[in-house]
């Protein structure tokens, strides 16, 4: 049998940040009293009523069947490089470089086949963020890499 | 000057063309960094705010309300077709406009919004018009107790939301809550989660929430998925408008929907997030057939878009009477009238007539033009799902951190992004809500100052949620909430035992 | 988009292009001026920025960009301007508490006002009111103090925050009238005016713009200024300075100047000085500053050290105290 693990391992780890939040609140805020909570009451509340809330999702879940969902570690991996790529290269490579490299990055797991189409893709990207937000929208960016 | 008198003058200055091409020039703008993932109205106004030194303070007020609801037809594009809300309010409209959209039914979707949207705005004119003294006498009798109370009454009004099982919506909404603590607590100063991250000082930014959660999580889930790849062939042309059952549908959800958002908007602060929560929330539990919810029900896109805009325009109600902007956006555009030396506060109605009416009746005809633009832009905007998902998408993620990097020009945000997507890519695998997340976040921070305060003032008493009447009220009302469930079951199974 | 500026056009070319090395007085500004606002776009601190900069921009033949980066009550803008290079093009513009008091206020700010900044000059100042609902019984500041006095904490007063300047301020004001008073925060002035005009709480410490508004229309009342000299923009407030027993030098402004990263060329600094403290000759420059609330008060950058010193051990004093309670 296929078990619930969605629910399962979901309710796990909503319990375990209940339990660090509730703790790490806890041990460095005051929790005051009700006439002057202090900043560690909601975060201890919250975290315990999270931590209860895990288990209640996660232990039914344990004598159930559920078919597996499908992941896609590749797919994740790519998409979420290409957007540190884009933070990390936005004052470095300028908007126009950083544009180019973030949608040639994010097209890697992309099923059709052959490179041209990403190249002509990420110059065709490149010149609408250019236009949108620089020219359109003037937001203050410098547009190539430094040279410096 | 009486209503009529004052509304016809309104309607008289907004048509004249030097003021008029002010507001068209608003909703247009509004609409297009409406779309734009995560450039909100906020974005848009500050951008526009050197203009209004150089043109009348009236014209300037006209044409940033225009930006400030134009921007919300233009939110919910984004929200149905791909699934990018930049406000808690589109979260909600993705619930169903999105599986719309993917059932070919995209530009009904559409359509429902802006339809939804002119009808919650004009009766949000109405009310605004007949009660802004009663809205905005409203605004300020709400306490410190009454609001902690509402608020804890929409969340659990709310936590039901798009997810079949109960403890799976507490718990989001828990979570949410709980990422609200990040960052300075207003009371004490303290620095909370913030492990000496500066830009955490201020919690995590919202925007990059919605985006992580929604769009990024979306994006990752759809790459390599053959059935997002051919949305368009399932799109025919003759399915852009509604047949006469979806009318049916959408009637009775946009006057309740409507009547909530007046009620609401007029508190500052919450309204337009918790009563589009609500309105769904309450479609949801009166519908004869609550499991379409989810899928694309009409009525799930139909009562919260005519609740946010309804809200969106009583919210003007303590702006303009009382000088009280309810949110970041009114602050802003009250700014603007400063510049201009006018003291926004309970004066300017009596000193500035023309502001006023003026502004009232450009709300009328703005809604009425956004209507008109945007029907036939209907046919484009659905057009856009046709682009293969794979020239779509990296075109999506770069406007996506763009629009977060936008709201405070930080990269850290666009760094955020990317941990949140992960996050909400895992979430939506194991089918949890991140649409009531974003509400326990947006409300987290205000549910925890206004109890805290509550207890301040009252020195410590808790009886103050029962002794003031509004508070009072919300709190039975939860109570019964919370009992309902067990009060149906118990009849079921009385009702089973006498058969 | 039809409302571009062609200063603002020229200026999205020319940004692209700005890193380069640190100059001379001779050809300073070569390149176009950034100055960081810790603020958002339409408050306050970014509309005296604003005001100044249009000025300053035609003045020295550069185009000037305000980049707003709020948060943190405006820490974040001063270390977004210290992460730009102190290439003589970058400057950000602060409120007092992000100079004098966020060092203790805060875990950490980052930077050290020492080291890392360079004082240009100061601004504009501010004073706050003490104000009160008109339905209220107290109608001058000795009765406010009388009835504050009564016990401990018997007035419920509204600031913008833990460690705000209106916080501190009403805590300077108890510690000198001899009272204790329950402090209410909020997170900004319209809360605070909503919840006195609910009365829900009994007075705020608030700017005299966020109170004149209501005082005109009868739904509230000034008990008292707290600068030291009577505020133009609100004449007929009187002083707490030398009233109901306070001491003759009770003084508590909030100011707003303009700043460099440390590194900054000392003949950009004082070119910069000389140049905005001329802005300043202009009387409608000093209309538009009332208008909004704001006293300007341009000086060299000797009296803003001055000036941040002083309110350092000011403030701190309080601040001991808040934090002993």
């Amino acid at each position: 049998m296929q078990r619930d693990w969605p629910d399962i391992l979901g309710g796990l780890i909503l319990t375990a940040i209940g339990v660090g939040a509730a703790l790490w609140a806890a041990l460095h805020y005051d929790i005051g009293t009700l006439r002057r909570m202090g900043p560690g009451f909601f975060p201890v509340v919250l975290g315990a009523g999270l931590f209860v809330l895990g288990l209640v999702i996660a232990l039914p879940a344990l004598g159930r069947a559920c078919t597996a969902p499908k992941v896609e570690p590749w797919t994740l991996l790519a998409v979420l490089a290409a957007i540190v790529i884009f933070a990390l290269g936005l004052s470095r490579l300028g908007l126009a470089g950083t544009t180019a490299v973030t949608v040639l990055v994010a097209t890697l797991p992309a099923p059709h086949k052959g490179w041209v189409w990403r190249v002509l893709l990420a110059a065709a990207i490149t010149v609408l963020t250019v236009l949108v937000f620089s020219i359109g929208l003037r937001m203050t960016l410098p547009l190539w890499p430094r040279l410096s | 000057m009486t209503t009529w008198e004052g509304l016809l003058f309104g309607i008289g200055f907004v048509t004249q063309p030097e003021v008029l091409i002010y507001c068209v020039l608003g909703v247009v703008l509004g609409t297009f960094v409406g779309v734009l993932p995560g450039i909100g109205a906020m974005a848009a106004i500050s951008l526009l705010l050197p203009i209004t030194y150089y043109v009348t303070p009236e014209a300037a007020l006209i044409m940033l309300a225009g930006v400030y609801y134009g921007a919300q037809y233009g939110g919910a594009v984004a929200s149905i077709l791909l699934r990018l809300p930049g406000t808690p309010q589109s979260a909600v409209t993705t619930l169903d406009g999105y599986p719309m959209a993917q059932s070919g039914r995209a530009g009904v979707a559409l359509f429902t919004a802006m339809a939804s949207s002119f009808v919650g705005s004009v009766i949000g004119i109405l009310v605004l018009v007949m009660l802004a003294g009663w809205l905005s006498r409203a605004a300020t009798a709400f306490g410190a107790a009454d609001y902690a109370a509402m608020m804890i009454l929409g969340l659990v009004a709310a936590s039901t939301i798009g997810t079949a099982r109960p403890a799976k919506g507490f718990a989001m909404v828990t979570l949410g809550l709980l990422l609200g603590c990040i960052g300075t607590d207003v009371n004490s100063g303290a620095q909370r989660f913030t492990f000496g991250q500066t830009e955490l000082l201020d919690g995590i930014n919202l925007v990059a929430l919605a985006m992580g959660l929604f769009g990024v999580a979306e994006v990752i889930a759809n790459v390599r998925n053959p059935d997002r790849q051919s949305v368009a062939e399932r799109i025919g042309l003759r399915r852009l408008m509604p047949r006469r059952d979806d009318l049916r549908r959408m009637a009775f959800p946009m006057l309740r929907g409507s009547a909530l958002g007046s009620f609401f908007g007029a508190l500052p602060g919450t309204g337009s997030t918790l009563s589009s929560f609500l309105s769904y929330s309450m479609e949801r539990r009166i519908a004869r057939q609550p499991e379409r919810f989810g899928k694309g029900a009409v009525e799930g896109v139909a009562g919260p878009e005519s609740a946010n805009n309804s809200a969106a325009i009583t919210a003007f109600a303590p702006t303009l009477t009382l000088g009280i902007p309810g949110d970041p956006i009114m602050a802003l555009m009250l700014g603007a009238l400063v510049i201009h030396g006018i003291q926004p506060g309970p004066m300017m109605l009596e000193a500035r007539p023309e502001m006023f009416w003026g502004l009232v009746a450009s709300f009328g005809i703005g809604n009425l033009l956004l209507l008109i633009l945007n029907l036939p832009l209907i046919g484009i905007w659905v057009a856009m799902l046709r682009i293969p998902f794979n020239y779509l998408y990296p075109a999506i993620l770069v406007f996506l951190c763009l629009g977060v990097y936008s709201v405070r020009g930080l990269t850290f945000d666009i760094v955020a992004v990317a941990g949140i997507g992960l996050a909400g890519y895992l979430l939506a695998i194991a089918k949890f809500s991140p649409a009531l997340l974003l509400l326990g976040f947006v409300l987290g921070p205000l549910i925890e100052t206004n109890l805290r305060r509550a207890f301040l003032i009252s020195r410590g008493d808790p009886m103050v949620f029962l002794e003031r009447p509004i508070a009072a009220g919300f709190v039975v009302a939860t109570v019964v909430l919370l009992l309902l469930p067990l009060w149906q079951a118990w009849r079921r199974r009385s009702a089973h035992e006498l058969q | 988009m039809r409302f571009i500026f062609t200063r603002q056009v020229a200026l999205v070319g020319a940004v692209a292009i700005t890193a380069v090395p640190a100059f001379g007085q001779d050809s300073w500004p070569t390149a176009p001026v950034r100055v960081f606002v810790g603020f958002p776009a339409g408050s306050s601190p970014d509309t005296l920025a604003r005001i100044v900069t249009d000025e300053l921009a035609e003045r020295l033949g550069q185009p000037i960009v305000i980049e707003n980066r709020p948060g943190a009550g405006g820490v974040i803008g001063v270390q977004q301007m210290l992460v730009s290079a102190a290439d003589g093009h970058t400057f950000g513009t602060t409120i007092n508490g992000t100079l004098t008091t966020a060092q203790r206020m805060m875990d950490s700010t980052g930077f050290d006002v020492a080291e890392d900044i360079i004082p240009v000059t100061l601004i504009a100042t501010s004073p706050l009111v003490l104000a009160v609902s008109a339905d209220s019984d107290i109608d001058d500041l000795e009765s406010f103090i009388a009835a504050a006095g009564v016990e401990p904490e018997a007035i419920a007063y509204g600031s913008v925050g833990q460690g705000s300047g209106a916080h501190l301020t009403a805590e300077l004001f108890a510690a000198e009238a001899g009272v204790s008073m329950l402090h209410v925060p909020f997170t900004s002035y319209a809360e605070v005016t909503t919840s006195i005009l609910g009365n829900e709480i009994d007075a705020g410490f608030m700017a005299p713009s966020a109170a004149l508004p209501f005082v005109e229309a009868g739904t509230m009342r000034m008990l008292g200024i707290t600068s030291s000299e009577p505020f133009a923009g609100a004449p007929d407030v009187p002083l707490i300075a030398g009233n109901a027993g306070l001491p003759d030098d009770f003084r508590a402004e909030l100011w707003n100047a303009f700043i460099a990263p440390a590194g900054t060329d000392a003949a950009v600094i004082e070119r910069l000085n000389t140049e905005i403290v001329e802005i300043f000759n202009d009387p409608a420059i000093h209309a538009q500053f009332l208008a909004i609330g704001w006293q300007a008060a341009p000086g060299s950058a000797d009296d803003l050290r001055q000036r941040i010193a002083d309110d350092t051990a000011m403030w701190g004093g309080v601040i001991d105290r808040v934090q002993a309670q």
